[in-house]
């Protein structure tokens, strides 16, 4: 008997695992989702705050309760529970936890995407997220040697069933609201970004025919006119307007049957888009990184059957091309994914399986997803925002403060 | 008989503490962790360097028995 096997039956599973998430988000961008981003962790969380933050905090563009995101973590409840797996536990660093998740959703929306998305894009064509996965690499090595050093957030412990239900509880609200978003009887604090709307560059939102920003604005001749009828935005700025991400989107029920079946599979199989590097890397395990090819493989198989694949650096949706930039904020984002035990879609699942830690990461998303467009630091198409280089610069201090601050002598 | 107790610990350390236990090559090991992800992961490493794994279910974690097959 062999007594050391490199790839075992769980690697195998793990790549079954992220090939179907990787078919799934490719077909999810083909139901209506926007480009690249048929599952993105960090994007699909942010417009879970959008909705709330709406137009105070810079949110009109980017607002949906996402059902993906609801049906994954209520997934994962569901297959933890049936395996009694749904264990109640927290009460490790959480502060520094909520600022992990902070960080990570802050350099999430400087890059574009999480550490999932960088695959998808890849996947979808975009040859930008190879800076941004080289970052993920170099920020994964960084936290290894931290790893190595010591560092340990310290122990969870068993909580009482309520702690651990919170994460759920959250979703389960969320879910009803999305319902009454998707059955147009929402309440008037949820913002939705109107579907199909498109925003020129000088800020007026067409959707269709109709003007929807500046009130009582009107399109003649393709360009946006205001009521006084000065020419807000020209014809060929109407006509080159991206569209909104947070209108963009699948219909209702196929984005909340897909986000439970995903949960399921993440769940049951442990998918994580950092583990891999990082196990590859500390123990020479290659489990976790087959779970990541596989997503690869799966979306680009799939973006290329369904004609969404498009290869190059320019063009590519909800992406920029300032190659050092997406290099250093995934390089923030793996850091602080490594430093969490984890990537954000595994912070999701875990908050699910009744980890109130986890569900303190993904409250931190939701907080650093409101300040990065509150206060402009997200990209846009169009390149960073001015903020983006001392904001990662700070962020990058803050990490390794951390890292220092909880090393722990190992005998 | 090692013992590793990886109770409440993040990814990856329940790994990390069992690899480093595994240096001394036991005949046979015993870690405790508390998460269905710990419990996954370190059951696979033990089945793939070779040992046969039995999981039992305790109330609050995981008793994960491994023996040198």
């Amino acid at each position: 008997m062999s007594r050391h096997r490199v790839v075992g039956p769980s690697a195998w599973i793990l790549g079954a695992a992220g090939l179907v998430i990787g078919v799934g988000a490719a077909w999810l961008v083909s139901q209506g989702n926007p480009g690249n981003m048929g599952l993105c962790i960090a994007c699909f969380n942010r417009d879970i705050t959008g909705a709330f933050g709406g137009a105070w905090a810079n949110m009109g563009g980017v607002a949906y309760l996402r059902p993906e995101i609801l049906g994954l973590l209520l997934g994962a409840t569901a297959a933890s529970f049936v395996t009694s797996e749904f264990r109640p536990r927290g009460g490790s660093s959480i502060p520094l936890r909520f600022v992990l998740g902070f960080v990570f959703m802050l350099s999430s929306l400087i890059f574009l995407g999480c550490t999932v998305r960088a695959w998808l894009r890849l996947g979808g064509g975009d040859l930008n997220a190879l800076y941004g996965i080289a970052g993920i690499v170099a920020g994964v090595m960084v936290g290894v040697v931290i790893l190595k050093q010591g560092f340990n957030l310290g122990r969870a412990k068993v909580t009482s069933p309520i702690v651990g239900w919170i994460g759920p509880a959250i979703m389960a609200v969320l879910l009803v609201l999305a319902f009454m978003v998707a059955f147009g009887s929402a309440p008037g604090f949820v913002t939705t970004t109107p579907a199909g709307a498109k925003a020129t560059a000088e800020g007026a939102v067409v959707q269709g025919d109709s003007v929807l920003k500046p009130p009582g604005g009107t399109l003649e001749d393709g360009a946006v006119v205001a009521e006084d009828g000065t020419v807000i935005s020209p014809a060929e700025s109407v006509a080159k307007a991206p569209p909104m991400p947070g209108g963009r989107r699948a219909p209702f029920a196929i984005s909340i049957v897909a986000g439970v079946a995903l949960g399921v599979v993440a769940q049951r199989s442990r998918f994580c888009s950092i583990g891999g590097i990082r196990d590859a890397v500390l123990v020479r395990r290659y489990d976790l990184l087959f779970g990541v090819a596989g997503l690869l493989v799966g979306a680009t198989v799939a973006n290329l059957l369904l004609g969404q694949y498009n290869l190059g650096f320019v063009g590519q949706p909800i992406a920029h091309t300032n190659a050092l930039g997406n290099f250093a904020a995934m390089g923030v984002a793996g850091l602080s994914a490594t430093m969490l035990g984890g990537c954000p879609f595994r912070q999701v699942i875990m908050s699910g399986e009744g980890d109130a830690d986890a569900t303190v990461a993904v409250l931190g998303m939701f907080a650093g997803a409101l300040v990065a467009h509150r206060f402009v630091i997200a990209s846009t198409g169009a390149g960073l925002s001015d903020k983006a280089w001392p904001v990662m610069a700070v962020m990058a201090v803050v990490l390794l403060v951390i890292a220092f601050a909880k090393r722990e002598r190992v005998a | 008989m090692f013992e590793v107790d990886a109770r409440g610990l993040s990814c990856p350390l329940p790994v990390m503490r069992t690899k480093k236990a595994l240096g001394a090559d036991p005949g046979s090991l015993v870690v405790l962790v508390d998460s269905g992800t710990a419990k996954a992961n370190v059951s696979n490493m033990l089945a793939d360097e070779g040992y046969s794994v039995t999981v039992t279910d305790e109330p609050d974690y995981f008793r994960i028995e491994a023996t040198r097959s």
